[in-house]
């Protein structure tokens, strides 16, 4: 007869050994649960961009988002928890996009992450979250896709896209400038998506594409691109160049005095591109979601803020990156608070559909996080260089503010297949 | 035919600024064989030397400053133009200190050396100068457009395409018709043969390193008013030096400048027609140089190939 060598007491001993070790390392998912029973701070990562072409607005990204979480602490926390951040830089390289994400959540505990600037980054660590079910709020990449076909039921977009700036800007261009445009696309994901968006309303308003002239991203000279437009002759110029390309270009254009013949929109100027730069470089109509001498009320006690916060930083007032990453962080707590929990399908459910005052955002319209989407509808400017500026820093004029509705991004809905709460994998962060 | 000729001419122009961007590296290259990787670096450093120079803002306070400032930009750039240079080159001096317990090792140790250089010198910018993007101001009767065949053209690329011309003469004049011209070529054909004769290799070489940052600085200073002023702006800068002096051959100087001019003519023309591809075209001109000659188009046998 077989006779085993383990006696009972040891056995017993193993199992409790064995089920305490599951129950600490086992499953991930019971891993999280146990770190929301106790009262750990809530710890948020940053993929903000430090280095590659968006480095420069990816700090003031970054700053908006600290400064939320700031205030969040200085008012107690949120839950009675202290609020964490950890930054990686995501060098606006999605291929680190989705590694940062990866080692934020599954080293480093972060049970949300906030930040991007570019599109193809954003994409990169859209999927990652959405496997783990970690909420991402899209703080600043403007693509279309990203609130489209990539959209994930964990990821809100907070800037408005190429769409939204396309639909503000095309109708009064072609009523004052001409129905010829040609596009000047950088040959990335948000140029095709914002070129693509550009030219179904042109066609929907009566206008034509002369050309495209696509400029692969880290273009420096743009001589040839613009003898080409010289060339073709067109009334307006509809330019989707971001980041570093979008400053040469500026600089570039300035310097041939063709800011203002032909005409010129930018889908969206962003602040730090432009902060500095002499103001024939900000020629032609662009938008932007936010303007820092908006005369509404909130708006000078917010800049005196970020004035206290970063006294020795060089960019001296905030612009639209900064307000995005401020106002997206700020909402994502404030959703923690709503749902009374870290659970994020109850956070996500906070979220959805939830409307924002204009006055608490500074904005002239409500804005609403779009349940079907996850894209936050707001105002969108359009915006020209001030020529009589108040200050040194009072950079943009301006022209008009449209309504979320006026702006929608009609294709959206019948892109966006978010994921069901099922398919989200569940914790408390 | 017409409608190709203003891009012919803007490839020649383009190609002229390359060619001055490739100098420097060319030169270190050439003589040392290190590859310099923070040639970008030092391209940059030499642009917010020449900014800081005309701007003023570290002495604006002073009664100098004052006077400074009250002169007319084009007296102001003409210094910065010798000034950020000289500085960038002073730069290069240190590196070259710094780098000489890799020589006699392998190139990788000298690689990396000038790479962790480019990551120091970018960050200090950072921190002096900050994040954002900066103008360097320009005079104005080099600034604004002409026209020229119905088309309008940028008057500081035409300058700067000039000023190319004129550096690549004067450092080809030196190399040629100078003792320390010679002493460099020598050097770099057979050093140990230079140092029989009685010449101090070592400070052959911190002279060839410093000249060689100081170019990098030039073209920095010569570049920042059409590509712009970030931290980063080096990164835009090695790629196309280190590609034309493959594409014209590790070591030769006349090479490296027709590489330069083919590098412009590809990507101004493909700019044109085929816009996408502009980047790229560089990338396939190397591809068909080193395909039928792999040395480049003027290159010889070098110490890197060993």
């Amino acid at each position: 007869m077989f006779k085993s060598k383990i006696s009972r007491r040891r056995l017993l001993g193993s199992a409790v050994a064995a089920g305490g070790a599951t129950a600490f390392f086992g499953p991930w998912k019971h891993n999280r649960v146990y770190a929301a029973s106790t009262d750990k701070p809530i710890r948020i990562g940053l993929t903000a961009d430090a280095s590659g072409q968006y480095a420069n607005s990816g700090a003031s990204d970054r700053r908006g988002m600290i400064m939320a979480i700031d205030e969040a602490n200085a008012k107690g926390g949120v839950l009675g928890r202290k609020v964490e951040y950890f930054h990686i830089d995501t060098e606006t390289t999605p291929a680190t996009g989705s590694r940062v994400a990866e080692r934020m959540i599954t080293r480093e505990d972060c049970g949300f992450l906030v930040g991007a600037l570019s599109s193809g980054v954003a994409n990169a660590i859209g999927q990652v979250a959405q496997k783990y079910g970690v909420l991402y709020m899209n703080s600043n990449s403007s693509s279309p896709t990203e609130s489209g076909e990539n959209c994930h039921r964990v990821k809100f977009v907070w800037d408005g896209n190429g769409a939204n700036f396309a639909k503000a800007a095309i109708k009064n261009a072609i009523d004052s400038f001409g129905s010829k445009f040609m596009l000047l696309t950088n040959d990335y994901v948000w140029g095709h998506d914002t070129a693509a968006a550009t030219r179904k309303l042109l066609t929907e308003y009566g206008g034509t594409v002369v050309d495209e002239i696509l400029v692969p991203q880290g273009t420096r000279d743009f001589s040839a691109a613009l003898l080409t437009i010289q060339q073709a002759n067109p009334d307006v110029v509809a330019a989707a160049v971001g980041g570093d390309d979008q400053k040469a270009m500026r600089q570039q254009v300035a310097q041939l005095g063709m800011g203002s013949k032909p005409a010129w929109i930018n889908n969206q100027q962003d602040w730090p591109d432009v902060y500095g730069l002499p103001v024939d470089n900000l020629f032609g109509v662009f938008g932007t979601t936010w303007y820092y001498r908006l005369d509404l009320p909130g708006v000078a006690e917010f800049v005196q803020r970020y004035q206290a916060a970063f006294p020795e930083t060089a960019m001296r007032v905030p612009g639209n990156v900064f307000y995005n990453g401020y106002m997206c962080t700020r909402e994502l707590l404030a959703a923690v608070e709503r749902a009374g929990t870290t659970n994020n399908i109850a956070v996500i459910k906070a979220l959805e559909g939830h409307v924002m005052p204009a006055k608490d955002r500074m904005q002239h319209f409500d804005a609403m996080i779009d349940p079907v989407t996850h894209q936050v509808q707001q105002t969108i400017y359009l915006a020209t260089a001030n020529t009589a500026p108040a200050e040194k820093d009072d950079l943009f004029s301006i022209l008009t503010q449209s309504t979320p509705e006026a702006v929608k991004d009609t294709a959206a809905p019948g892109a966006c297949k978010l994921e069901s709460y099922e398919a989200t994998p569940t914790f408390d962060a | 035919m017409l409608a190709l000729l203003p891009h012919i001419v803007n490839g020649l122009t383009l190609g002229l600024l390359f060619a001055l961007i490739a100098l420097g590296f060319m030169l270190i290259v050439g003589v040392m064989e290190v590859i310099n990787l923070a040639h970008g670096s030092l391209f940059t450093l030499g642009a917010y030397l020449a900014l800081s120079t005309i701007g003023a803002d570290w002495f604006a306070g002073t009664g100098f400053g004052s006077w400074w400032l009250g002169l007319p930009v084009a007296a102001r750039y003409v210094v910065a133009l010798a000034l950020g240079p000289l500085l960038a080159g002073a730069a290069g001096l240190l590196l070259e200190l710094c780098l000489r317990p890799t020589y006699g090792k392998a190139p990788l140790y000298g690689l990396l050396l000038t790479f962790g250089a480019a990551l120091v010198i970018e960050e200090v910018i950072r921190l002096v100068w900050g994040t954002g993007e900066q103008h360097l101001p320009i005079p104005a009767g080099i600034d604004g457009a002409f026209l020229l065949g119905g088309l309008i053209f940028s008057t500081y690329k035409f300058f700067a395409a000039g000023f190319s011309i004129v550096a690549i003469l004067g450092v080809w004049l030196f190399l040629e018709r100078t003792p320390y011209g010679a002493i460099i070529k020598a050097g770099a054909h057979d050093s140990e043969m230079v140092r029989a004769l009685g010449y101090d290799l070592s400070k052959l070489r911190l002279l060839v390193f410093g000249f060689g940052a100081a170019l990098a600085g030039l073209a920095g200073v010569i570049m920042a008013p059409i590509w712009g002023l970030r931290p980063h702006l080096g990164i835009d800068v090695v790629i196309p030096a280190f590609l034309i002096i493959v594409i014209g051959g590790v070591g030769s100087f006349w090479g490296a400048v027709i590489a330069a001019i083919l590098v412009g003519l590809a990507v101004g023309v493909t700019g044109a027609y085929a816009p996408a591809w502009s980047l790229l075209s560089m990338y396939v001109l190397l591809v068909l140089v080193l395909g039928f000659r792999s040395r480049g188009l003027l290159g010889r046998k070098s110490a890197l190939e060993n």
